[in-house]
């Protein structure tokens, strides 16, 4: 009983000690001179690392703005997708800006400020392949990130008798689809445009297009004075045409002007 | 089910994919140890047999025990299952995973063997050819068996490490336990809660391992432990020379 006793405490030691640096507002951070921003590791081209081993991309641009009006510095630590959320709840970051697409059931445990990018999902496969809709994929092997909307809109979509395989992120599925492993994907169109930059002479195309995600920076739950902050940030980046900047250098479009505010 | 905060109760749904998960992992933890283990057992009877006059003979097996001690498994798996399509082989996660564990495996036992074959002294098997035992009676009964017995606990250490490394396989798409449980969480966000469950399945299989490996540890060896040795000798009525 002492034993069972012991483990309660450490356990509950644990619990307590994920929950401390939890509340969190702007002038914390601006007290504490630093914004710890989560990006997603392998996810080109809105986090990448480059070759002198830092982060880049769009969420890094975004990120270094937003500590630009924050008057602090920016500190990015790249997570794999599916340890985005994990370190925005265990205090290991501030904010995931993170190519997080707002879910009702990823919003029960954080909150989303409205879109900062987006993207359309897509159904990728060799020229050779004839594909033309979901029915197609039946008896294939299709690849696809684990943890992500592309992966819950295969599944909800694929007919029966389609072989799903699930990988880290976006990169491994589309290398395995390169590699012969799968017969077809569902990567973002950026996926397939950073992977067409790095082999130029890959047979992939896109075969149709499922839907257009919009991705937002995620913050803790209790961080309603953080999120209406980066809200405004949001807002005034779109209108100024700071984001379409950022936008075009790194997907060669400007962000719609339809997309969705919250 | 709801234990200091955290909810267990939304995990039941997903017994099936677990159960099924924790049975790609023994699978693979059991071929693991029957192929890796056979594999570090021939390479290390090759290099303690081949004859030293012809070094070449070995390097085979030094150049292929050092690339796999020095790099990942995690490289070793994407190789396996992204690289070698490049050259026309094809295999499936579950093959992938099969050969990838059992290479790494080899590689590790390989080196575990070779300390049990080092440790028996040239005396012994000199002692043996004199009293008129063949090459391969020495090797069964003077080398062989003694050494295993000798590194049966380090051996055992390295099928369990094996077994826990199975968790990479889910990075080449094999829903073993680490697999599910990525997925489980993806759509629970039940972190601690799922990693605290599979952890319990962890134990599980690294006790079953070690309990049944311990066994058959004794009963293979059973003759060269020193207790046992004192008492079947008590029995026989003779001393026990040592």
């Amino acid at each position: 009983m002492k034993l069972a006793r012991l483990f309660a405490s450490a356990l509950l030691l644990v619990i307590a000690a994920t929950t401390i640096s939890m509340a969190q507002t702007v002038d914390d951070l601006i007290a504490k001179g630093v914004i710890r921003i989560g990006v997603n590791s392998a996810a080109p081209p809105f986090s990448i690392v480059n070759t002198s081993g830092n982060v880049e991309g769009y969420d890094v641009d975004v990120g270094n703005v937003i500590a630009n009006y924050l008057g602090v510095k920016a500190e990015f630590t790249a997570y794999a997708t599916a340890a985005r959320i994990p370190a925005l709840e265990s205090g290991k970051a501030d904010i995931i800006i993170g190519t997080l697409t707002p879910t009702p059931e990823r919003a029960r445990v954080v909150m989303f400020t409205m879109p900062y990018v987006t993207f359309t999902t897509n159904v990728v496969a060799p020229a050779g392949t004839k594909i033309t809709s979901w029915d197609d994929l039946k008896g294939k092997t299709v690849s696809v990130a684990r943890g992500t909307p592309q992966e819950t809109a295969l599944v909800a979509a694929a007919p029966a008798g389609t072989n799903i395989a699930r990988f880290d992120d976006d990169s491994i599925a589309i290398q395995a689809l390169a590699s012969g492993q799968a017969d077809a994907t569902v990567v973002p169109n950026t996926i397939l445009a950073e992977f067409k930059k790095s082999r130029p002479n890959t047979d992939l195309e896109l075969k149709f297009e499922i839907a257009r995600q919009y991705m937002s920076i995620a913050t803790r739950r209790d961080a309603f004075d953080l999120r209406q902050w980066l809200n405004t940030v949001v807002s005034y980046m779109r209108v100024t045409g700071q984001l379409d900047e950022i936008s075009i250098k790194w997907t060669g479009s400007p962000f719609p002007h339809d997309a969705p505010v919250f | 089910m709801d234990f200091l905060g955290l909810h267990f109760r939304p995990l039941i749904g997903y017994a099936p994919v677990l159960l099924r998960g924790l049975g790609l992992t023994s699978l693979l933890a059991v071929t693991g140890v029957l192929l890796g283990g056979g594999l570090g057992l021939s390479f290390a009877i090759w290099r303690f047999m081949a004859p030293k006059r012809y070094p070449w003979l070995t390097w085979p097996v030094t150049v292929y025990v050092e690339a796999i001690r020095n790099t990942p498994l995690l490289v070793q798996l994407y190789i396996i299952f992204l690289g070698l399509p490049s050259v026309g082989i094809r295999l499936s996660p579950l093959l992938a995973s099969v050969i990838g564990m059992t290479i790494n495996l080899g590689a590790y036992s390989t080196e575990i063997f070779r300390a049990g074959f080092e440790s028996i002294k040239k005396q012994q098997i000199e002692a043996g050819l004199s009293l008129g035992l063949t090459r391969l009676q020495v090797m069964r009964h003077i080398v062989l068996v003694p050494a295993v017995a000798k590194v049966w606990p380090s051996l055992m250490g390295q099928f369990i490490l094996m077994m826990l490394g199975t968790s990479i396989c889910s990075f080449i798409s094999l829903e073993e336990i680490s697999g599910t449980a990525y997925n489980i969480q993806s759509e629970t966000f039940l972190n601690f809660e799922v990693y605290l469950l599979i952890g319990v399945l962890y134990l599980l299989i690294t006790m079953i391992m070690k309990t049944s490996l311990s066994a058959l540890g004794n009963s293979m060896f059973s003759r060269l432990l020193p207790a046992r040795a004192v008492k079947a000798a008590a029995r026989a009525g003779t001393g026990v020379i040592e």
